[in-house]
């Protein structure tokens, strides 16, 4: 092993992979920033490109868009509040209101470094761990899909701004939303009332675009402020993150870091949970969880480390089995297959030098990603800066034209538009929308899970789960005393907020 | 002049400059980049496949072929907006035969595939093989069927989801072979296989592309395959143990009223890439077959397919 390792170096080191990777970086963050334009979209129109190339250029290049579109992702979320994924959902709690308070550059450089931190380190895990890795993600079935969603719905409910029980409503509005459609199961159609539009489902991009930034400019109208950034703060939006700001976050990235190395085991889903996990421990392990939501640097790192910490074990079963866990993995396979590299259980000892290669590669593009979104950083921070009859418009130009370059579908406007409302509705009433979004995203999931356990336990599900399905038993019989706790925590935290109203 | 005289004449020179325009338009065609609709979503075997041939095909087209991938009610959302489409030919879909020929009798849907959408050729097709986890008894298909007659419900059918591409075959061989299995949809093939090497599930039918690595290491078993060839040299077809062949066909379609000198053109294009040495290598080297079909002929196996279609949901879903 040690030998293809050291051979698997010696094949990165070359002037047109670092060159290409690069590039790739450069196009996924740029593809990424941009409201409607997503990752995996941006993979597959560069895919056929990467098939005339040299295998240790083309699948590096594939990488940089890879990582590239995932910080990208976190920029207009961290700027204008407007998610691109549900990864970067967790972003928007702390980043416009840093942005606001003129501190956009330490956002972005926080999310930078805790990007780049949380997966260097996820990447090496991997390297070292491959094996035991690929072990544990074939014990994760539909059973344990399932359970540990169930728990991560009821700890992200929890963890929101608003009461436990706001959030558990705003989940359930959520998983119903996510029903609308056709079932995943059966393929009947359901809550549609015969309208074909929504037989696909509720598009998620422009119903995010809706809830998280729609809201945002209907608040900016009514206070009348002339400049998003707060005039006093003005001055400082290139302020840059201090050493001291981030040694103070070192815990909370090893934190996440661990959280979304162990979540990244579960395939399709890690990203998304891993992010709300990660910032929910943070806020948990902090001493003043407070000011969490209102512009919290910590609250950035928490949950782009998390988010990034996915990146490396999601290759595990693509590498391993052949198995793509998610599209962006899926659209991986596709390059390597382009390049007669066949992934599967012997790709390891037929391409070893070749895999390690790739895995090196991945290293390197972090380090390379570090330098180019560092000097990047000052251009897009002063994007808020801009004056606010002029910035205001233009974010709203951006929440249209996204939502409608995503599938050039006009209904989408109209999607956009109804959780626009809904969003600055429930911002009125003091909801957090963010249970309903993570309800959304995860319920098809939960749904299939379920209905699958149900097959096959074959009508006797409980028996099935406790006889063959230990781990599933475990997290379920742990998470009403769980459920207990958040319910009793939210409970405190109200009465202490009764009893001294914050300033 | 009067003016009435004056419009009149305008207008009748209008009409000449169109009816003047027409054959050169459809002389020029294609005079601009054509939209390739992908019913189904990223990373899938279907943008593999169309990412490789629209990177050959602009050599023999003279324009660029843009895919455009419209994922959404398991096909039915790129199915609609493709037959929507204004039929000039700058509009195609590149779609399966479960799509086409099945999903309509599932359920009512606002458009008749077989009516609506007219083939240009059919790239080629997808032929999946049963599979099993090494380690389960059955060496071949009629073993495993054997074990499925003898334990009603007990075999359990893994599918990358329900009635697509590889449900359906696999539902047939089960129905003919008269087995009582358990059907345990997932959201596609890796998933799937997921499921298959955990031992959720007892057989599925896998693509090469993913079976292919996973049998070569002997952690899977295949007992049969789809197709007119053999996928596994020895490993017997579903045709040669008296099944359908059960292929998935990867078919390129135009909503119907293109003109016909312009379905010519399309057609003429995709039959010279089966001699393109670049489109043969790249489909080589992602493990497909070019298995080329005219469009016509393939045209007259639709009905034919929905027929046999239509008993087999019949008779499973027991609508």
């Amino acid at each position: 092993m040690w030998d293809n390792f050291l051979q698997g170096v010696l094949l990165t080191l070359r002037w047109d992979t670092f060159g290409m990777m690069g590039l790739g970086l450069m196009l996924g963050m740029f593809v990424g920033a941009l409201p409607g334009f997503t990752t995996i979209m941006a993979m597959a129109v560069l895919l056929p490109i990467s098939f005339f190339m040299d295998p240790m250029v083309g699948i590096p290049f594939l990488i940089g868009v890879y990582k590239g579109g995932i910080y990208g992702g976190s920029i207009p979320a961290i700027l204008v509040s407007m998610p691109g994924t549900g990864a970067s959902v967790a972003t928007t709690f702390d980043g416009p209101s840093l942005t606001k308070k003129g501190k956009s550059r330490k956002a972005m450089e926080m999310a930078l470094f805790a990007s780049v931190c949380g997966d260097l380190s996820s990447d090496i895990l991997t390297i070292l761990f491959i094996g035991p890795i690929a072990i544990m993600a074939m014990k994760i079935g539909p059973p344990e899909l399932g359970a540990i969603i169930l728990l991560s719905l009821i700890i992200i409910s929890a963890t929101t701004s608003g009461l436990f029980i706001k959030g558990l409503v705003m989940c359930f509005i959520g998983l119903f939303f996510s029903m609308i459609g056709q079932d995943p199961l059966g393929g009947m159609s359901r809550f549609t009332f015969g309208f074909f539009e929504i037989k696909s489902g509720i598009p998620l991009l422009p119903m995010l675009i809706g809830l998280f930034a729609i809201p945002e400019i209907l608040q900016a109208v009514e206070k009348k402020i002339t400049s998003f950034v707060a005039e006093e703060f003005n001055l400082k939006a290139g302020e840059k993150l201090t050493f001291k700001e981030f040694r103070r976050s070192i815990k909370t990235i090893i934190r996440s870091t661990a959280i979304g190395t162990s979540l990244g085991i579960i395939p399709g889903v890690g990203q998304v949970v891993s992010a709300f996990v990660g910032y929910a421990a943070a806020k948990n392990a902090s001493k003043h969880p407070e000011t969490y939501g209102k512009g919290e640097l910590d609250g950035i790192a928490a949950a782009e480390a998390a988010n990034n910490a996915v990146n490396g074990p999601t290759l595990v079963p693509l590498l391993t089995l052949g198995i793509p866990g998610d599209k962006i993995t899926a659209i991986l396979l596709g390059a390597f297959i382009a390049q007669g590299l066949r992934p599967g259980p012997q790709l390891f000892t037929e391409q070893g030098p070749l895999v390690f290669a790739l895995l090196v590669a991945m290293l390197f593009a972090n380090i390379i990603f570090l330098v180019l979104g560092y000097l990047t950083i000052p251009l897009f921070a002063k994007v808020v800066t801009i004056r606010k009859s002029a910035l205001l418009p233009l974010t709203a130009i951006f929440a249209f034209a996204g939502s409608y370059v995503y599938r050039s579908d006009p209904f989408d406007l109209l999607v956009l538009v109804f959780f626009g409302v809904f969003g600055y509705a429930a911002k009125k009433l003091n909801f957090d929308v963010t249970p309903m979004v993570m309800g959304y995203i995860l319920g098809p999931v939960l749904e299939y899970s379920f209905g699958q356990t149900i097959n096959l336990g074959r009508g006797d599900t409980l028996h099935y789960i406790f006889a063959a399905r230990p781990i599933t038993a475990v997290i379920l019989a742990i998470t009403p005393f769980i459920t207990a706790g958040l319910w009793w925590r939210s409970a405190r935290l109200r009465n202490k907020h009764i009893k001294e109203p914050p300033s | 002049m009067s003016i009435r005289k004056l419009s009149r004449s305008m207008l009748v020179a209008v009409l000449l400059v169109f009816v003047g325009l027409s054959p050169v338009i459809a002389d020029n065609y294609p005079s601009k980049p054509i939209t390739l609709i992908i019913p189904l979503g990223a990373g899938g075997s279907h943008d593999l496949n169309a990412r490789v041939f629209t990177s050959v095909i602009p050599s023999y087209l003279g324009q660029a072929v843009v895919v455009k991938l419209m994922p959404g009610a398991g096909g039915q959302t790129g199915t609609a907006a493709a037959i929507k489409a204004k039929p000039d030919g700058y509009t195609l879909i590149f779609t399966h035969n479960y799509i086409d020929q099945l999903q309509p009798l599932l359920e009512k849907l606002p458009y008749d595939t077989i009516k609506d959408l007219k083939s240009v050729c059919r790239i080629n097709y997808g032929a999946s093989s049963v599979v099993v986890r090494a380690d389960k008894p059955w060496k071949t298909l009629d073993d495993m069927l054997a074990y499925g007659k003898k334990s009603p419900g007990k075999l359990i059918f893994t599918t990358s989801g329900n009635w697509g591409a590889t449900m359906t075959p696999g539902a047939r061989v089960l129905l003919e072979a008269g087995v009582d299995a358990t059907y345990i949809p997932y959201k596609g093939g890796g998933p799937a296989m997921q499921a298959i090497l955990a031992g959720d599930g007892d057989f599925m039918m896998s693509f090469p592309s993913q079976a292919g690595p996973l049998v070569e290491a002997g952690k899977i078993r295949a007992l049969a395959s789809a197709g007119n060839t053999r996928v596994f040299p020895d490993v017997p077809n579903l045709k040669e143990l008296g099944y359908e062949t059960g292929t998935m066909d990867r078919i390129v379609m135009a909503p119907k009223g293109v003109p016909e000198d312009r379905m010519k053109i399309l057609r003429d294009a995709f039959a010279k890439l089966n001699t393109d040495k670049t489109y043969k290598k790249l489909m080589k080297r992602i493990g497909e077959n070019i298995e080329y079909m005219d469009g016509p002929d393939y045209d007259k196996l639709r009905p034919v397919n929905q027929e046999a279609y239509r008993v087999l949901v019949k008779k499973i879903s027991g609508q």
